[in-house]
């Protein structure tokens, strides 16, 4: 949320965020939910290119950035850290939408599920709903656009809670290997996801 | 960020459907946000209004709208058939905004777009946005129904985020009300539009005629 007008928040307004889930499902209507798949990662990405390249002189730094607000990471999003490299998003950048929806027009229709489905099962597997498929891919594309002491930034997802309170946890299997890098345990994760919309993992490629 | 991916998409539509064939998408979500917020029924035009005041119609989705009640709309016998209301700020304006602090500048689309809706349907645009607002607007007023009468909303002005200004000069005949004034208007609201009774023998209709 940009706070630019003094120190008021520009919110946005709840015509055009409901004006797009309705485009969104108007595609769906048309062209399935592999279709709406396709434009909702292609207009992630075309966000993600439109977006400045970012440099930073040590990992502190960058992380620093994420925090503040600063970086294109964290431009869509309040961001904290909880290590070194676990990022925890604090409200989904699309609650906002989601509460207006629910408000004047009703229930999501279930379509808006099955697209995540499809995504979790062809991408990764940690989405919910179409708005944690624009958000996941942002946050990869965006990544590749972020150079830390020469090194591209690379990001993996961990879990994500719906605005409705719903989990969605990246598999058993996984799971080891994703907390191990995010330097906490799963009881800890558990602890984190209570109040937080996203867990996600942010590293320097090798 | 919702409204931002939306920005996003545009551009992407506008490359992969074509400017016609986003602008056929908008005219559609336009019609089906109208079509999803339901039916209305209101006993005269002050509950109506008050409802309006209070946030509960359909139309209150677009943020502040303001019945400017000294502007009362009569038809040839001199009966109110209609009022004037006035958005205080564009819809799109605070996407404009949040676009322009975390992306940098609007794309191309946005203004290819509306020069293509204003060239092949009605000169109102000032921005893409337009083209979903103006027709959803359309659409809610046929869903309301003012002492068992159904409304027809009729555009009038708006004012762009750079200043600019569309005006229909065909609705304000119908409705007999000075370009000059409701250009005035534009200085404090962004968007000026009427609602009338469906049918009603506005003054400009008839003289017409």
């Amino acid at each position: 949320m940009k706070q630019i007008e003094g120190n008021e928040a520009i919110l946005d307004n709840p015509m055009v965020d409901i004006a797009t889930y309705l485009f969104l499902e108007d595609i769906a209507d048309k062209q399935g939910a592999a279709g709406m798949n396709n434009y909702l990662m292609s207009l992630a990405y075309s966000l993600a290119r439109s977006m400045p390249e970012e440099e930073y002189t040590s990992w502190e730094s960058f992380v620093d950035a994420v925090v503040k607000g600063e970086s294109i990471l964290s431009a869509f999003e309040k961001v904290n850290a909880v290590s070194q490299y676990c990022m925890v998003t604090v409200e989904s950048p699309f609650l906002r939408g989601w509460k207006e929806y629910t408000k004047r027009i009703g229930e999501f229709p279930r379509i808006h599920k099955e697209v995540a489905e499809y995504y979790n099962s062809r991408i990764t597997p940690t989405a919910i709903e179409t708005g944690d498929i624009i958000i996941q891919t942002y946050r990869k594309a965006a990544a590749e656009k972020i150079t830390v002491e020469g090194k591209k930034v690379r990001v993996a997802h961990i879990a994500t809670v719906s605005p409705d309170g719903s989990k969605k946890i990246a598999p058993e299997e996984w799971l080891p290997i994703l907390l191990e890098k995010a330097q906490i345990s799963k009881t800890q994760l558990n602890m984190i996801l209570r109040n937080n919309a996203a867990v996600w993992i942010v590293y320097p490629s090798q | 960020m919702l409204d931002i991916a939306l920005v996003s998409l545009i551009q992407d539509m506008s490359e992969k459907a074509g400017v016609e064939g986003t602008i056929q998408y908008w005219l559609r979500v336009g019609e089906n946000l109208a079509k999803r917020m339901g039916k209305e029924a209101y006993m005269g035009w002050p509950s109506f209004n008050v409802a309006l005041r209070e946030g509960r119609t359909a139309f209150s989705i677009e943020g502040n709208v303001v019945a400017l009640t000294d502007l009362a709309i009569t038809d040839v016998d001199g009966d109110v058939v209609g009022y004037i209301y006035a958005l205080e700020k564009c819809v799109f304006e605070p996407t404009i905004l949040r676009v322009r602090y975390s992306v940098g500048q609007l794309p191309k689309a946005d203004k290819q777009i509306a020069d293509e809706y204003n060239m092949t349907y009605r000169d109102i645009a000032v921005c893409n946005f337009c083209i979903i607002h103006v027709k959803f607007r359309e659409e809610v007023a046929k869903n309301i129904t003012i002492a068992g009468q159904p409304l027809e909303a009729l555009h009038l002005a708006d004012r762009g985020f750079t200043g600019d200004t569309k005006i229909d000069e065909e609705n304000l005949n119908k409705i007999g009300i000075n370009k000059e004034y409701v250009r005035s208007l534009l200085r404090n609201y962004a968007c000026v539009f009427a609602l009338v009774m469906k049918g009603a023998r506005l003054k400009g209709e008839v003289s017409e005629e």
